[in-house]
């Protein structure tokens, strides 16, 4: 045999293993978020709080009791409402969650998520605010439709960038995020184009027409229940599933991801693909901007498109979900239930206070990142083998952004003499 | 315990997991010898030379250099020992110059610590003429050729004082020139006591330079003998253990129509100079038609244009009468062209992909593998069980990433995926690279058996055996032209000649 | 490239000359429509830009790509920029451009990308990317304000700014070197982490308040006799400590990277570990050196806004300045002096969207984006032009 068949048979389990993992097992993310976690929860401690204190003020407002057969009374009413919080919350993380899992799969790291779902919020109110004679489903058909498209449009941006000269994704759309805000400020600040033409003194959009709206098929329209949105959402997911794993565009999405030399000798067009993504990523951020714009938000104010984060959650919801449909939905539905459990009018401030807890938030998103990017470390808690290189060219999670980065397509690392 | 050893190895053993790369491994070298290793891919050359270098440490064994027991730790550890190796992959910064590579870790300085340039220049110069190792100093090494890169490889460790010098089958990347000049080299480096450890598995060049010889085979060693009396096939015998055909039995060819026919091309490379230079050449259907070369002549550059890979500025490329030039992967796949890629783990297969969706990545987007955009996974997953079945792949689950497969293996999966394309063209490039002889042998006899069905086979191949072996008609290319058309019963030395520009053979068409 | 070796074909010589020329002659273009000499008729600004552009293009097609396209960038926003000038009331173009507190501002803007970008260099420079230089920035914005007005001295207040800054990194290089993580996404969340953690102990500890008004500062320095001088009185006469700092840094750092044997090695490892690792180099405690140094160079960056310039903290003050930093040593082809100019260009350019509003309210919103769309033009431009260390963002196997 020769050495590098010596090296390749001797790890055959490992490889097993590998792929049992990377097929969907669900025991790597789950121990990545009980790690998060767990070191959030020194974090807690670490302030002088009680963390099972704090962990158990967090859950009582997600709502997530309701799922369960022996809440009742008034214990489930409350919770009925704050689950339609979660859920309220949940909806746009699913869409920015795949926008950035969506890019993952081809390699490429979507931090614009947020800038894109701007963009499809400011298109959405301005679309949904105007036409005032459309019938309903027209009119919010043709909203959803342009927040899509320019979210798509966004995002191209820096496909296009990608695919032309080779410009790191990472720093275009991070400044493109911030452009985003800058022009949602301008658009909707005093004096500004799109400012409310009723009220001229607060900088904010005008109101979505009331045949514009998404129904309400799941409590109270006046305390903001769960609108349709979640289904389009899931619809999402859907589409992202069939299309990545069925389709001949998905195959190629994923080969360009895993490996671009090889997609390139295959015939496949590596800067089609990278625009084509990262368009669709943008897509999904701007339905998710126009779900909520049309859902809950019902107007832009500027400072709605300043406190904006849809778009770095997804993030960390992609990463936790591994990328693939299930695991962002779940990613998803924890972190809106973390976000709902937080909130101002949710956590019990004498526990623990609101703002303290956004920043734990960030905290938990930061460690979901940073364990997540070192699968290694968590696989090796898992079977303690050697972290070996020579697997080729990357991980199903993470799609080797790092690789894809450099856009001379440099080969793997040589594992040795 | 003879001190005239500048270096001993005694009962090395190296395991891996369950592999034993080394097997008790006796080995000396005496002062100012030239001592060659010899051995198949895998037999342990490599991973003794990591040993003897510090890279592993061996898992039971003794080393002694001029008499005394020593544990070699690291590369430093080494270095101090007076042991120098030159890699067959230089170790080398690109963008840093002669100099800088060379004081690399050990930098003359001048007064507040700075990098004495001045100093620098001065000692390469001067090792430079002692051991007449011809360098300029302050060249950039991604600028120099092959041959001074190994120089600058070789002053490295005589810089740091190299008593044993390893080489790592050095003659694998040069010209028969700078081969020629090597061996003057040593010679030099010979009489000033230095000892040589010559890895190589060339024979003829063994039997040349190297006073002793040491065969291993499969982790242990065979023998050490005198390179007085010994001949080719002798070394042969104990490299692999039995009378050794060293030429696949082929029936002859039956040339058909073209199948490419390449006219006046001109490519440039990355650097967007010209690497191909009005080349024209044509392979016919039923015949193996070998391009050999040494590396960087262009052959990359022509293959990729003809596997549509890349775009050439001037010229013609025709797969079975159709025009095809810079159209793309795409076009020239249907136009009948099929590519067994150099690098089979960074461009033939997607190693996380299973091996279905590996065996896939030519025809994904046709019937039966498709349909309106959509993948038939059922078809996908018939399709690779055959092959897998018709290629003998070991390991046959098609669900398993290609990356469980060992280096033959892998290339199978390459190989059955472009043949079942039914392909005109197949355009094999270094399709033995880093395999064992079995998988070489499998290769061998899957390239004449496709030709024998009329496709036309277009072998670029670095290694003259294969080249003789296999070819039906040879090339030779050089500087982007083809200068030589031989039978495959031209010598090694008509080869050389052509492949480093000198004239012979018959002129090409 | 090396200081060994200045092998550069002669054929380059003109060329870059060439280039070089045609930026200065766009840059002319803008500066005669704009006050002092201020013409109000754009046409020699738009010869000038039209010239520098042919200059530009010619320079591009002999193969100087990245100062060919820089000075056709260049020469396309001066005309345009010039035009806009002459179009403007001469009373506005003077609010807006004093170009000595244009300078001195350029300067403040400047400072901490140039400490960010430093250290993001030498990071880059061993082979592993810091995306988190953002979140590096973040901390030692916050702790060094922390600590600054725990102790009472600004000058511990920037050591233990520093030191926050380096314990990040420590865990990016723990990340990226032992565990070979993803380095762009293990960057990435540190910017998080960071996010977090500083809005944690901000609130936690200062509440409402915010931080006191009368944390102790790092003092300018004032130049004596300069002080007075016209334009250099008010560019560079009374400009920060840490700003000198930050220009004696960049002199350091290049004689550091180009005229040491440390240096050396460092490239070395960059470019090629393997080659660095068997001449007895190690990789591996290099790299961690590097990726620790660019913690304390990007937190001491973030500490000079906090307690420097502003006096004060707020929640995600650095703003994507950590981004705009590594774009800094992108454009800057990973060299100190490089960077500097970038930093410098990017200081520029909010500086003037500090000043912009002084003659358009609503619209000095959007000019608020100029640094980020100069980013993004930037990278866009630049990136594959130059060469980054050729082993940056390969993990490291030591065998």
């Amino acid at each position: 045999m020769s050495e590098e068949e010596v090296i390749a048979t001797s790890q055959t389990p490992a490889a097993r293993l590998a792929a049992y993992v990377r097929g969907g097992g669900l025991i790597v993310p789950l121990i990545t978020v009980v790690l998060a976690f767990v070191i959030g929860g020194f974090v807690v401690l670490l302030a002088g709080k009680d963390p099972i204190a704090t962990y158990e003020a967090i859950w009582k407002g997600t709502g997530l009791q309701w799922l369960f057969p022996w809440t009742t009374g008034d214990d489930r009413a409350i919770a009925a409402i704050n689950l339609q919080q979660t859920l309220l919350i949940t909806t746009p993380l699913i869409l920015t969650g795949l926008a950035v899992a969506f890019a993952f799969r081809a390699g490429l790291f979507n931090i614009g998520g947020n800038g894109q779902y701007i963009m499809g919020s400011i298109a959405a109110v301005w679309v949904g605010s105007s036409f005032a004679g459309m019938p309903a489903v027209l009119h919010v058909l043709l909203a959803m439709v342009a927040a899509v498209a320019a979210g798509a449009f966004w995002a191209g941006i820096a496909g296009f960038l990608k695919a032309t000269v080779g410009a790191h994704e990472v720093i275009t759309t991070i400044m493109l995020n911030y452009t985003a805000i800058y022009i949602g400020l301008y658009l909707f600040g005093l004096g500004g184009p799109l400012q409310s033409d009723t009220d001229r003194s607060v900088p904010v959009s005008n109101d979505i027409v009331e045949g514009a709206k998404l129904p309400v098929f799941w409590g109270d329209p006046v305390l903001q229940g769960l609108h349709i949105g979640i289904f389009i959402a899931i619809a999402a997911l859907l589409v992202f599933w069939v299309v990545l794993n069925r389709s001949t565009t998905g195959y190629e999405v994923r080969a360009v991801g895993l490996n671009p030399e090889a997609a390139r000798y295959s015939g496949m067009s590596v800067s089609k693909n990278y625009v084509l993504v990262m368009a669709a990523c943008g897509a999904f951020a701007g339905l998710a901007g126009s779900l909520d714009v049309l859902g809950w938000q019902f107007r832009l104010a500027t400072n709605d498109i300043q406190i904006a984060q849809a778009g770095f959650i997804g993030i960390a919801v992609a990463l936790l979900g591994r990328n693939t449909a299930l695991g962002t939905a779940a990613a998803a539905l924890l972190f809106g239930a973390l976000l709902s459990g937080t909130s101002q009018r949710n956590l019990d401030a004498s526990v623990f206070e609101p703002e303290l807890a956004a920043n734990l938030t960030y905290i938990i998103q930061g460690l979901v990142i940073v364990i997540v990017s070192a699968d290694v470390l968590v696989l090796g808690l898992l079977r303690r083998g050697r972290g070996f290189i020579g697997r080729g060219t990357g991980r199903s999670g993470p799609a080797p952004a790092t690789a894809a980065a450099r856009s001379d397509g440099a080969p793997p690392p040589e594992p040795g003499p | 315990m003879s001190t005239d050893n500048a270096l001993e190895l005694r009962g090395i053993t190296k395991r891996f997991g369950p592999v034993v790369a080394n097997d008790r491994v006796d080995f000396d070298l005496r002062r100012g010898e030239v001592h060659a290793l010899l051995g198949e891919n895998g037999a342990g050359k490599s991973t003794l030379m990591s040993i003897l270098y510090g890279l592993y440490s061996p898992t039971e064994g003794e080393i002694y250099v001029d008499g005394e027991r020593v544990e070699i730790d690291s590369p430093s550890k080494a270095i101090e020992l007076g042991i120098g190796m030159v890699h067959q992959h230089f170790m080398l910064v690109p963008v840093m110059t002669v100099a800088e590579n060379i004081v690399l870790g050990a930098e003359p300085r001048s007064g507040g610590g700075m990098l004495d340039v001045r100093e620098a220049r001065a000692r390469v110069r001067e090792l430079s003429e002692r051991y007449g190792l011809a360098v300029d100093p302050d060249s950039v090494i991604e600028d120099v050729t092959v041959g001074t890169q190994q120089r600058v490889e070789i002053l490295k460790t005589l810089y740091r004082g190299a008593r044993i010098l390893v080489l790592d089958e050095p003659t694998a990347v040069l010209t028969a020139q700078e081969a020629a000049d090597l061996f003057k080299v040593l010679k030099t480096l010979q009489e000033a006591g230095v000892g040589i450890v010559f890895i190589s598995h060339k024979l003829g060049e063994v039997l040349e330079i190297a006073d002793r010889v040491t065969v291993l085979r499969r982790g242990k060693k065979i023998d050490t003998v005198s390179t007085e009396g010994a001949t080719e096939q002798s070394l042969a015998r104990l490299m692999v253990g039995r009378d050794v055909l060293l030429r696949v039995d082929k029936p002859s060819a039956k040339p058909a129509d073209p199948v490419l026919e390449v006219e006046d091309l001109r490519v440039l490379d990355d650097r967007e100079l010209e690497a191909v230079r009005g080349l024209s050449m044509e392979v016919r259907g039923g015949e193996i038609v070998a391009l050999a070369g040494v590396d960087g002549n262009g052959q990359q550059e022509l293959v990729e244009s003809i596997a549509g890979l890349r775009v050439p500025e001037a010229g013609h490329i025709r797969v079975a009468g159709k025009d095809v030039t810079g159209r793309g992967v795409r076009a020239t796949t249907e136009a009948g062209v099929a590519h067994i890629a150099e690098d089979r783990q960074l461009r033939g297969l997607v190693l996380d992909f299973t091996l279905t969706e590996n065996l896939a990545l030519r025809e994904y987007r046709e019937a039966p593998l498709s349909k309106n955009g959509f993948l038939s996974i059922k078809n996908m997953r018939r399709r690779a069980n055959e092959l897998l079945v018709e290629y003998d792949v070991r390991g046959r689950d098609a669900d398993l990433p290609a990356s469980s497969l060992s280096g033959g293996n892998q290339q199978k999966v390459c190989i059955a995926r472009e043949i079942a394309s039914n392909p005109q063209l197949l355009i094999a490039h270094q399709p033995t690279r880093g395999l064992d002889v079995g998988a070489i042998e499998f290769v061998h006899r899957r390239l004449v058996s496709e030709r024998d069905s009329g496709r036309g086979i277009l072998l670029v191949s670095l290694e003259f055996e294969e080249v003789r072996s296999l070819a039906d008609r040879i090339l030779v290319i050089y500087e982007g032209q083809i200068v030589g058309e031989f039978s495959p019963d031209a010598s090694e030395e008509e080869l050389g000649i052509a492949m480093t520009g000198g004239k012979a053979g018959k002129t090409p068409a | 490239m090396s200081a060994l070796a200045e092998a550069v074909a002669p054929s380059r010589v003109g060329a870059r000359e060439i280039a070089w020329g045609a930026l200065v002659l766009g840059v002319l273009a803008a500066f005669i429509a704009l006050p002092p000499i201020m013409l109000r008729t754009p046409v020699p600004s738009l010869i000038l830009a039209v010239a520098a552009l042919g200059g530009g293009i010619f320079v591009v097609r002999e193969g100087e790509k990245r100062l060919g396209w820089i000075a056709i960038v260049v020469a396309v926003l001066a005309g345009v920029g010039a035009v806009a000038a002459t179009q403007t009331n001469e009373s506005s173009l003077d609010a807006v451009f004093v170009w000595s507190a244009l300078f001195a501002a350029m300067l403040r803007f400047a400072t901490p990308l140039t400490f960010a970008a430093l250290g993001g260099l030498l990071c880059e420079r061993s082979g592993v990317i810091n995306i988190g230089l953002e979140g590096m920035m973040l901390m030692g914005a916050f702790f060094g304000i922390f600590g600054a007005d725990l102790t009472g001295s600004w000058l511990l207040g920037c050591l233990i700014g520093m030191a926050s800054g380096g314990a990040l990194a420590v865990i990016h290089a723990v990340l990226s070197v032992s565990f070979r993580a993803d380095q762009v996404v293990s960057g990435f969340g540190l910017n998080f982490l960071a996010l977090g953690i500083t809005g944690y102990v901000f609130v936690a500890h200062y509440g409402d308040q915010g931080t006191p008004g009368d944390v102790p500062r790092v003092p300018n320095v004032s130049l004596p006799g300069i002080e007075d001088v016209g334009f250099f009185g008010e560019a560079i006469g009374n400009a920060n400590l840490l700003t000198w700092v930050a220009l004696l840094l960049v002199v350091l750092t290049a004689v550091f990277l180009f005229r040491t044997p440390r240096g050396l090695r460092l490239r070395s490892v960059g470019e090629k570990p393997r080659a660095a690792e068997t001449v007895g180099v190690s990789v591996i405690r290099t790299r961690y050196i590097a990726v620790i140094v660019s913690g304390f160079l990007a937190a001491l960056g973030g500490a000079y806004l906090s307690i420097a310039l502003l006096g004060s903290f707020t929640e995600n003050m650095t703003a994507g300045r950590g981004y705009i930093a590594l774009a800094a040593v992108i454009f800057g082809a990973w060299r100190p002096f490089g960077a500097l100019v970038a930093a410098l260009l990017f200081g520029f350019s909010s500086a003037l969207a500090q000043r912009l509003p002084e003659f358009s309210e609503s619209t000095a919103v959007l000019f608020q984006a100029l640094p980020y769309v100069l980013t993004l033009v930037v990278v866009a431009g630049v990136v594959g032009r130059s060469r980054p260390p050729a082993s940056i963002g390969i993990p490291y196997v030591k065998e």
